[in-house]
């Protein structure tokens, strides 16, 4: 059986009085796809931020490749590559600038970056655009960009925050790919979306979050035999039964 | 030691970055290259010349004689004076609609007055007192008017020692007076003017306006430096920095350097144009002012950093922005000089632009070195230390500089 390389222990985090993860525990094992389903506002995008050090945990604890999370954040960051929700882009510069300044900051050397930018947009299919200005690209190849910058360290753990939202089936489909292939390639990856048959087809273990907390976690055909038969009950299915059908964006 | 380099590395990184982003924007650039240029361009429009008296003399000659001509030549002649003739009736009627305010009229029999040594009068048309440029004319008028009566004065009173028509020696004397006179015309006066500034032991107008205007310029970069840290949690890029090697130190390190850099660009060209039009001195002093001014950019930089650790929004970061740049401008005294006493010279002391302002004049006007001007020195370097420090404190407190 393969060893956790994310050990994630009770963690917690508030804002004020409001308890915005509400001690979630869950691991994941190397070269897993895990994972992360809820609701908006369930807490996903802070866990992330939290394990990718750029949120302190109000309380609790996370092991990264055996470092800890709040004792160890520069050794933390090492081993990761973030892929955020929103784009985080320079949109002047180029593709193959925004790679190889991102590459720099992860510690490359600028032969080495140069090297890895070209690597990275060819898994990503953005080679011959290389040299365009981030600003003229349509939305499925900025995310592929953002996907792209998150592999320039080759990192152990890769989190990707809902890296899918809006964009054609075409860009998907290429971005699915290349998380396939990364994973092949023995890269543990955390992995949030609100498209269930994304999760289905791409996650080896699922984790459900609703209001802070980790309520479902398992296989997808493990979860979907909670309430029928796996062959029949769709993840979706899975989803509303367990976290309601109550709108959560709207108070 | 090797850590310590590579973060000095991706801090220099980041500087970079910042200017090759600001080299893309070519509207940007440009726009930010001729701000400077057009402000100097009204600047030196405005006060670059010789401040002197420049007027028209309105001339009505009735006379028509010799010596009214030479009044009028003569007026024509000084370098503060052109001289426009009209006619009697032109003149009234330009001065009952107000279009001149003083007319000179040389009345018949001038010439021939003058020259019987007798006391001829010109005559002034005024509306009022004749308005300030009709009071100069007029002075000037008269001082014209009163070198040709001494000279008609001096021949008459010759001709009169030597005896009319007695022998050939008085006509030779009389040539001899004649052009001698005609010489000292070309000579000019005999008494000079001088034109000397009134603040004699001040700093210079040119030398205060550079100073005000160079220093305005580095204040401008306070609004570029608050909107980085504002930018790049817009962009999102934030968040990304602080999960690659990047630590928070390192961050505001590369962010203070590109402020240094990018307001530099402007500076230094401002510099350049007014060393090169006024002329205000040489190696030293343009040494001197290079490293004033890189000094203040380094305390805006920092004070741009505590901007934008602080502001959520770029509208919040501009706003706090412009009101510390007016402050400064209207308190440190940027185009006036402004005494140490009562309010106002209280209030100015809390800002930089007095003190680096009153030490850039120190430079360019009473010849000391930059590094005599401790004082300012002093306070540009600690206001740039406080300021990393407190927006590297300030940041803490925000989402994204908590753990970094």
């Amino acid at each position: 059986m393969a060893e956790d390389f994310l050990q994630v222990e009770q963690l917690s985090k508030s804002f004020g009085e409001t308890e915005v993860v509400a001690g979630v525990s869950f691991r994941v094992r190397r070269q897993e796809i895990f994972g992360l389903l809820g609701p908006n506002g369930a807490g996903k995008t802070t866990t992330i931020r939290m394990l990718a050090t750029v949120l302190q945990p109000t309380a609790g604890e996370a092991f990264i490749g055996g470092h800890s999370l709040t004792a160890a954040g520069a050794a933390v960051r090492r081993l990761i590559g973030v892929c955020p929700q929103e784009l985080a882009l320079y949109p002047e510069l180029s593709a193959q600038d925004n790679l190889v300044f991102f590459g720099r900051m992860a510690g490359l050397s600028g032969k080495e970056a140069r090297a890895a930018a070209q690597e990275k947009l060819e898994v990503v299919g953005l080679l011959e655009v290389a040299g365009r200005r981030v600003a003229t690209f349509s939305g499925g190849m900025k995310r592929r960009v953002n996907l792209a910058i998150s592999l320039m360290n080759r990192p152990q753990l890769l989190f990707l925050d809902e890296p899918t939202v809006g964009i054609d089936p075409q860009s998907r489909n290429r971005i699915f790919e290349t998380v396939e292939g990364l994973r092949d390639e023995g890269v543990t990856i955390l992995y949030t979306t609100h498209y269930m048959e994304e999760a289905d087809r791409l996650c080896d273990r699922l984790g459900i979050m609703d209001q802070g907390r980790l309520i479902a976690l398992g296989s997808p055909q493990e979860l979907k035999a909670t309430i029928g038969d796996p062959h029949q009950v769709t993840l979706e299915q899975v989803f509303l039964e367990l976290t309601g059908r109550r709108l959560r964006d709207t108070a | 030691m090797r850590a310590g380099f590579a973060g000095l590395n991706r801090a220099g990184l980041l500087a970079v970055l910042e200017i090759r982003r600001m080299m893309v924007n070519w509207g940007e650039l440009a726009f930010g290259l001729a701000l400077p240029v057009v402000l100097f361009a009204l600047m030196y429009g405005a006060f670059g010349q010789d401040v002197v008296f420049r007027g028209t003399a309105q001339v009505v000659d009735r006379d028509g004689g010799a010596e009214a001509r030479a009044f009028v030549e003569q007026l024509d002649a000084l370098p503060e004076i052109s001289v426009r003739e009209r006619s009697l009736s032109d003149a009234e009627r330009a001065l009952d609609r107000s279009a001149i305010l003083l007319a000179i009229v040389i009345p018949p029999g001038f010439s021939e007055g003058l020259e019987r040594g007798e006391t001829v009068s010109l005559r002034f048309l005024q509306h009022g007192n004749g308005g300030d440029e009709g009071q100069v004319v007029a002075a000037l008028a008269r001082a014209v008017a009163l070198g040709l009566a001494r000279e008609a004065s001096l021949r008459t009173q010759l001709a009169a020692a030597l005896g009319e028509g007695e022998v050939s020696l008085a006509q030779d004397l009389r040539r001899q007076i004649d052009a001698t006179v005609a010489e000292l015309r070309t000579a000019g006066p005999a008494v000079g003017v001088q034109v000397r500034t009134i603040d004699e032991g001040n700093p210079g107008f040119i030398h205060r306006m550079v100073a005000g205007l160079l220093v305005m310029f580095v204040m401008f970069s306070v609004t570029l430096s608050s909107q980085y840290l504002v930018e790049e949690r817009q962009l999102g890029t934030l968040e990304r920095l602080l999960t690659t090697r990047m630590n928070a130190r390192e961050l505001f390190m590369g962010k203070f350097l590109a402020g240094i850099a990018r307001g530099a660009v402007q500076a230094v060209l401002l510099l350049v144009l007014a060393f090169g039009t006024f002329r205000l001195g040489g190696v030293a002093e343009f040494g001197g002012m290079l490293l004033l001014t890189a000094l203040l950019l380094a305390a805006v930089s920092a004070i741009g950093l505590v901007i934008g650790a602080l502001a959520q929004t770029p509208d919040q970061a501009s706003w706090a922005a412009a009101f510390l740049t007016t402050y400064m401008a209207i308190f440190g005294g940027n185009f006036i000089a402004i005494s140490g006493e009562g309010v106002l010279g209280w209030i100015s002391q809390f800002t930089l632009n007095r003190h680096v302002i009153d030490a850039m004049i120190a430079v360019l006007s009473q010849g000391e070195s930059a590094w005599q001007q401790v004082g300012a020195i002093a306070l540009m370097l600690v206001t740039a230390l406080l300021g990393l420090l407190l927006a590297r404190w300030a940041f803490r407190f925000s989402d994204a500089g908590a753990v970094a």
